[in-house]
């Protein structure tokens, strides 16, 4: 199949996606306990009141066209209000993305480095002593809850050792090192796991290939075990663990709700968490689109990727 | 013959090389005490059933046996150079290797070009660009069509048959003057085995190459050889001049090999003679001969230790004057319970059946834009009660297809099937199930790993409600007792049983409805050849006794030859010739069965060179006949726009061919037997 043909088939698919998501965000919000109106003007607000806002606000309308507004404002780039703030909604998201953004993106680096070269390191050593003692030490990671090991680390560096600020995000403005002293903590929590599945995955697919009958045939042929390692077992290696990395990036900016709690970090997860618990549905709303919307396109790639990476996908069909 | 003075260096000498790994029962002796050598520009074939030992000495060789082997020889050189310590050096330099199946063996993610240029550039120093135009120099000169094309393609766009001549062009990439070739053909069909034979052949010559063949396949091996060694058990058995071991065996191991073989040139040979029992626990080798559990010939003595005893022809037997004159035992032919003697009547008759895949997704068909491969075309096939029909062609020409349509287990595009005198619908009936039934190649992986013998057993027995309680377990022990099985193993679990109990609890399963008609898809080619034998004895016999018919597909014209009372050639989904086993064996022939006849190597065969097919074309998508792109007696225009005739050459016996049947006589009896 040419590749073109599979991006657009995949884009297609993607579409589909955030539109049955954008439906099904929309019903659950609907779903939930609670009144905007009341939400904004307050527990002590007379009915005649709420009647009018709700008017104003479209709540009358059937739900089905409620959804149409929504639908169509996003698609005009309008994004709505946040009714507690009082700010639009995009503006807030796009705000508290970029410090998420920030956390995802240095845990994604050592994720990925700190994933595949451990992978790679046991994969060569396997059966060896430092090879079991990362295998166990993999599994600690993964069947621990990270926040487990974010009040540890809390404990350790901010309490005892006084070396870093235990919660809270400080700007670039107020000077480099605070910024990224705020930073450190969460990012390495963050990572903990995620290095721990991927460096698994890498072991084991790198395991696998160097077993095949090619890299026996390469060691045949009397090249060195180095290159035999980058050049013939690698690229093959790697395709399982780098698209589990896509998908891994969209983990990271979705789903840090946790971290970005424990450390009162100022990112999309807490934001949407205050949404939650003020019942500010249209930021909830929209919040929840941004994250899936993210995670959809994170699949995509990785997708794409390893269509591109592959070349039984790439170039498909008989030569000769 | 290649001039020994010359290369005097560039010989590879092995002396008691042995090699053990440690395993869960102790240390496995995976060759003890083995000796070969070969001379410059000489073939040496090693030869042995699967577990012998035989890649065990490659890898030891490469210095690849992994670090957990202990290995001791007394010497192991090549050229002078000590390939205990220097193997690193020069595996890839000057010692290449050709794997099995290459599709595993070439690098997916790496173009063929990039392959087959690196051991050049590292190996020799060649500059980039010269050593990308000696790699398509080489693909031509392996006669690998558009190599400029394909030194950029992947190996998953490469049919079986490139990839086996990409595999030996890397090996030669860097040189080499000895080549390793570890099963070279096994995967690949009989007409793409003897192009790469041949081409091995011309090499050997054109470079003065030495050879080591590690086959399973003697005829291969009596095609390309100087001299055979025979491995059984990680021990030497035999060792001599290809004519000597395979024309005159005198070790028993050797002579049950070979008298166990199905051979084409010798159809209805009556019974093989399998080789009993299994390879011994190799973990406590026996000091004194360990073929001695299985042999025909062992008596007190052969407890203590044999060697190779000889000079050019050797032998670790210390019976082997005695025996000399004597043949290997041929099993004994059960009792015959004279069902044998019933009037052959038709019994399942398939008119104009036809299958197609693929085709495009629901749309396409819905628009009628199917683009699928027709697998079978038009296929009208007859078998009569107790008949043997054998099914060959090439992978991919559609007899497995037909297997299944003849069940009824694939829904046929067109055409009818009778059953016994009535038609068998689409949706088959529960009698037909019952009444047809099928053997796989790999019976194992269909065995429920959970189960024992007697569950499986007895779970088909009640499923065609062949029995009811307690009567199960004798219907259990009835079906145990028809494939020779010790009633016991009604208690064992798969993992408990060699490979060839396995394929015998398959079809003793297919018996369990007590059937009429059996289709045996390959179902002995994934077993040793002495394993093998006593399958297709058993085989034979059930047909006998009890009167079942077989369509039996394998790829195996020695099989086929061996089992079959009729033969169908098939071709692209076509049966091209069909008749009884003697006319379709002996000219006339189809064009296509003279090229599968030609390309079958067989012991003993003058080296002629097979029919040479030209270079594949496409294939003919219009009326005209399948096979003329590849026919090398194609007669022009008319084979490419007229579907063929169907001529009759004998009773029986047709040919679906434009040539005159004169013209299709007019041929050598590829089958013949040695001058």
């Amino acid at each position: 199949m040419p590749i073109a043909a599979f991006v657009l088939k995949r884009l297609a698919g993607l579409v589909g996606v955030l539109l049955g998501m954008s439906l099904l965000i929309f019903g659950i919000v609907h779903l939930l306990p609670g009144n905007v109106a009341y939400a904004i003007l307050g527990e002590f607000a007379t009915p005649a009141a709420v009647a009018q806002l709700e008017l104003k606000l479209g709540l009358k309308d059937p739900l089905p066209l409620q959804y149409w507004h929504w639908l169509d404002g996003m698609l005009h780039g309008d994004f709505g209000l946040s009714i507690v703030m009082n700010k639009p909604a995009a503006a807030l998201i796009v705000e508290a993305l970029g410090r998420s953004a920030l956390l995802a993106g240095f845990a994604f680096l050592i994720v990925a480095a700190g994933g595949i070269s451990l992978g790679l390191y046991a994969a060569t050593h396997r059966g060896q002593t430092s090879d079991r003692v990362l295998t166990l030490a993999q599994f600690g990671l993964l069947a621990i809850p990270e926040f487990f090991w974010a009040i540890v680390c809390v404990l350790v560096f901010a309490s005892w050792l006084n070396l870093l600020p235990a919660t809270g995000y400080a700007p670039i403005s107020e000077g480099i090192g605070s910024w990224a002293a705020h930073l450190v903590l969460p990012v390495l929590v963050l990572s903990f796991g995620l290095v721990a599945h991927v460096s698994r995955l890498t072991r084991s697919s790198m395991i696998e290939v160097l077993d095949s009958r090619y890299v026996l045939a390469a060691r045949a042929r009397g090249f060195a075990e180095r290159r035999v390692l980058w050049r013939h077992a690698l690229p093959n290696a790697l395709l399982p663990a780098i698209t589990v990395l896509a998908i891994d990036a969209g983990l990271l900016i979705g789903g840090i709700v946790v971290i970005e709690t424990v450390f009162a970090y100022p990112g999309l997860g807490r934001l949407l968490v205050f949404a939650i618990e003020r019942h500010d549905l249209p930021l909830l709303q929209v919040g929840m689109m941004v994250v899936t919307a993210i995670y959809a396109l994170a699949n995509f790639v990785a997708e794409v990727l390893y269509a591109v990476l592959n070349p039984r996908i790439r170039v498909g069909g008989a030569a000769a | 013959m290649p001039d020994a003075l010359t290369l005097t260096d560039a010989a590879l000498k092995i002396e008691a090389l042995s090699v053990a790994y440690p395993s869960r029962g102790g240390w496995l002796q995976a060759l003890d005490n083995v000796s070969l050598a070969i001379p410059p520009g000489g073939v040496l074939g090693l030869v042995g059933e699967s577990g012998s030992g035989k890649s065990t000495v490659v890898l030891a060789l490469l210095g690849l046996l992994g670090p957990a082997a202990k290995i001791t020889a007394q010497r192991l050189s090549y050229g002078g150079h000590d390939l205990l310590r220097e193997a690193p050096t020069l595996r890839g330099r000057r010692i290449g290797v050709v794997f099995q199946d290459t599709t595993a063996a070439l690098n997916p993610a790496l173009t063929i070009g990039s392959q087959l240029v690196e051991p050049m550039r590292l190996h020799l120093g060649t500059e980039p660009r010269a050593a990308w135009q000696r790699g398509t120099d080489l693909l031509a000169e392996l006669g690998v069509p558009r190599p400029a094309q394909v030194m950029k393609s992947y190996a998953h766009q490469l049919s079986g048959g490139m990839k086996q001549r990409v595999g030996i062009a890397t090996a030669l990439a860097s040189e080499p003057d000895l080549l390793l070739l570890d099963e070279p053909t096994t995967a690949l069909d009989v007409t793409i085995e003897a192009q790469i034979l041949s081409l091995l052949d011309e090499l050997r010559v054109r470079r003065n190459l030495s050879m080591l063949l590690v086959s399973h396949n003697l005829g291969i091996v009596d095609r390309l050889c100087d001299r055979v060694s025979v491995l059984y058990a990680g021990r030497l058995a035999e060792s001599g001049t290809t004519r000597d071991v395979l024309h005159r065996p005198r070790h028993p191991y050797t002579k049950g090999l070979l008298a166990a073989l199905p051979r084409p040139d010798r159809p209805h040979a009556g019974r093989l003679a399998p080789i009993p029992g299994g390879l011994p626990d190799l973990t406590r080798p026996d000091p004194g001969c360990n073929f001695r559990p299985r042999c025909a010939f062992a008596v007190d003595g052969c407890e203590k230790p044999q060697a190779l005893r000889g000079e050019l022809h050797e032998v670790s037997c210390h019976r082997v004057d005695e025996i000399a004159d004597q043949e290997w035992p041929v099993e004994p032919a059960p009792v015959a319970t004279g069902k044998t003697a019933r009037k052959p009547l038709p019994l399942l008759e398939a008119e104009g059946l036809s299958a197609r895949f693929g085709g495009g997704g629901w749309l396409a068909r819905m628009l009628g834009k199917s683009t699928g491969v027709l697998a079978v075309d038009q296929v009208s096939l007859s078998i009569n009660t107790g008949e043997v029909v054998g099914l060959v062609g090439e992978s991919g020409c559609g007899k497995s297809t037909l297997g299944r349509l003849m069940l009824r287990l694939l829904p046929a595009r067109n055409g009818t099937l009778n059953f016994d005198g009535g038609p068998v619908e689409p949706e088959a009936s529960r009698d037909f199930r019952r009444r047809a039934q099928v053997v796989f190649q790999n019976s194992g992986t269909s065995l429920n790993p959970r189960q024992t013998v007697g569950m499986i057993l007895g779970r088909a027995v009640r499923w065609f409600d062949m029995a009811r309680g307690p009567a199960v377990a004798t219907e259990v022990d009835r079906l145990l007792d028809l494939v020779r099985l010790p009633r016991a193993y009604a208690a064992r679990y798969p993992h408990q049983l060699s490979g060839g109990e396995k394929q015998r609890i398959g079809i003793a399963r297919a018996l369990a409805s007590r059937p009429d008609f059996l289709v045996c898809d390959e179902a002995v080619s994934a077993l040793d050849v002495s394993v093998q034998a006593a399958v297709l004895n058993l085989l034979r016999d059930l047909r006998d006794e009890l009167g079942v018919a077989y369509l039996f597909i394998s790829h195996d014209i020695g099989v086929i030859a061996h089992i079959a009372d009729r033969i169908a050639v098939m071709y692209q989904g076509t049966i091209v010739e069909e008749g009884p086993v003697d006319d379709v064996l002996h000219p006339p022939y189809h064009p296509y069965t003279e090229l599968l006849l030609s390309s079958v190597p067989l012991i003993g065969r003058d080296r002629r060179e097979p029919v040479a097919p030209p270079a594949t074309g496409t294939p003919a998508a219009s009326e005209g006949c399948k096979f003329a792109a590849r026919c090398p007696r194609k007669l022009g225009p008319v084979c490419d726009t007229l579907a063929p005739p169907l001529q009759q050459a004998g009773p029986g016996h047709a040919i679906r061919c434009h040539i005159p049947l004169p013209e299709l006589a007019a041929v050598p009896h590829w089958l013949g037997s040695p001058a």
